[in-house]
């Protein structure tokens, strides 16, 4: 059985695939966090004031799946509880030391900027409850009730220069991921300055996606009209981005291709052979190019809101998709040749073992359900339920 | 600075020193003493009781001399009496402690002798599923003398 996994060369030590799917999981959550975050960005940093409906709305998805993007990589441990080392004794030569205070300083800005935000109606709340509820709010009121016209322009001001120190942040907490894989120079799959920034772009792209399949699916649920203005504007900035991600990807494989350094036939294989389906088919077709003509679609038809809105999500869907394709070939596709260079393996992922895709599938539920529970916390709903009356 | 600011940041300069403090506690005072590693950890394992005897132990006081001659001659010299009967430090010195069993499943055979791509070819090596069954492979083999089928 073992004979049909691998072909050619291998060293005895690469027979087993070590980085398994939680490891894919791991950077499609950061990215997933780091994209919200910045879509978030566009309303508080850019101004761009027909985002406003989902910026509170994109920090809440953000903070529920940043929550869950260490746990991949506890599973992974085997011995979560050894985890916290990395913090109380970072080896400082490793990249990977960085993650506890990358994840650490990203999460108290987050945090901070989703306070700042909701603060006026935290207090609000805090004010008209009673019981546990006025506990609850009044705590995270930090029991300071100034709601003054003059506070929460000053806390707006703050909140802005927050998230100016939270866009490098996020970019840093997931160009780091990418620096992690770029860094291994052993591996011709990996090893290329490119990677940090070909999984900014990626991580933004999906972080737009999700964010306005949960918009679309909130409404729905809420049996709310949808901001068509809102939409099309996130879904024009999606297009944008899915231009200069597609542009950073290609341009990586056209230099490999170009530059045919001694690891090609491998890569050739690779692409050709083991992650083919995944990468031309997935990451490529379905992920961006699909979207992309879809999308310029969006912006060339004029009126027809729902056609529009069908549209749209079908692109998010197939970006989402496609994104994962992105870190499984990335991760998986990386383990899968040999450091030899004239072998391949093949990894077959198991479904109920620790470093299985039912783990998987648990940790990535995780973030909705926080989401849920924050939301009931921190409304957000406000902002999007006035804004389209308005519109309407 | 406005009072809820502060009081946020007052929580944050907590958290950030109950951090520290935990990190003062939980980390060994020898952390780091010779390298990246709990210092103390060198005496511990020094300390360390000796477990195992080696397998010149075995043939010399005359107590297993004929099996020790007879593997010490063949393919499986290479495997030490105490890769498969276990530590023998206390049997050793007191014979009456007796050894553990030998392990003997087919399993542990195979953590050698299973088909495996990564091995050199001309390594002895079969296939669990077509080869002998499920029969233990003592049952053909004597693991002393693995040729006297």
């Amino acid at each position: 059985m073992l004979d049909n996994l691998i072909w050619g060369y291998v060293y005895p030590n690469e027979s087993e695939i070590q980085w398994s799917i939680l490891i894919v999981l791991y950077p499609y959550i950061t990215g997933l966090v780091a994209g919200a975050f910045i879509a978030s960005s566009l309303y508080h940093v850019f101004g761009k004031k027909e985002i406003k409906p989902v910026a509170r709305f994109a920090l809440l998805t953000a903070l529920s799946f940043l929550l869950v993007a260490m746990m991949p990589l506890l599973v992974h441990l085997g011995r979560p509880e050894r985890g916290i080392e990395i913090m109380f004794t970072p080896h400082l030569t490793s990249a990977m030391s960085g993650f506890g205070y990358i994840f650490s300083f990203y999460l108290i800005i987050v945090v901070l900027e989703i306070w700042l935000s909701f603060r006026e109606d935290i207090v609000k709340k805090a004010l008209s409850s009673h019981g546990w509820k006025e506990l609850l709010y009044s705590s995270l009121a930090l029991f300071s009730f100034d709601i003054s016209e003059e506070t929460l322009h000053n806390d707006e001001k703050f909140a802005r220069k927050l998230a100016i120190i939270g866009i490098p942040s996020a970019a840093f907490l997931h160009g780091y991921v990418g620096f992690i894989f770029g860094g291994i120079k052993a591996n011709p799959w990996w090893s290329t300055p490119l990677m940090p920034i070909i999984f900014l772009m990626s991580a933004i792209v999906s972080g737009i996606a999700l964010l306005i399949l949960l918009y679309i699916a909130a409404m729905k649920i809420r049996k709310h009209a949808i901001d068509h203005k809102c939409l099309q504007s996130l879904a024009h900035y999606l297009w944008i981005f899915l231009i200069l991600d597609v542009t950073l990807e290609l341009l990586e494989i056209i230099s490999m291709k170009y530059a045919s350094r001694e690891d090609i036939d491998i890569i050739n294989r690779l692409l050709s052979d083991k992650i083919g389906f995944t990468f031309w088919g997935i990451q490529l077709t379905l992920g961006i190019f699909i979207p992309f003509i879809l999308l310029l679609l969006v912006s060339l038809i004029k009126k027809r809101d729902t056609l529009k809105l069908i549209m749209i999500s079908v692109s998010c869907i197939f970006v989402v998709i496609g994104v994962f394709a992105m870190r499984w070939n990335v991760v998986i596709g990386g383990q899968e040749i040999s450091k030899s260079l004239v072998g391949t393996l093949t990894y077959v992922p198991e479904f109920f073992s620790q470093e299985g895709v039912l783990p998987a599938i648990i940790i990535f539920m995780l973030p909705f359900i926080i989401l849920r529970v924050v939301t009931a916390i921190l409304p957000p709903w406000k902002d999007m339920e006035e804004e389209t009356q308005e519109h309407n | 600075m406005q009072p809820h600011l502060k009081r946020a940041f007052t929580l944050l300069a907590l958290v950030i020193i109950a951090f520290i403090l935990v990190r003062s506690l939980l980390v060994p005072d020898s952390f780091g003493q010779y390298g990246w590693y709990r210092g103390d950890s060198v005496n511990e394992i020094r300390n360390l009781s000796v477990n195992y005897a080696g397998s010149t132990s075995c043939g010399e006081e005359d107590c297993h001399k004929i099996i020790y001659s007879v593997w010490v001659k063949d393919r499986h010299k290479t495997v030490n009496c105490e890769t498969c009967h276990g530590p023998a430090e206390k049997h050793v010195l007191n014979a009456r402690e007796p050894l553990e069993k030998a392990n003997e499943s087919r399993e542990y055979c195979g953590k050698c002798h299973f088909k495996e791509i990564a091995r050199p070819e001309e390594f002895p090596q079969v296939d669990p599923e077509t080869h002998g069954e499920d029969l233990r492979c003592v049952y053909c083999h004597n693991p002393h003398k693995p040729w006297f089928v």
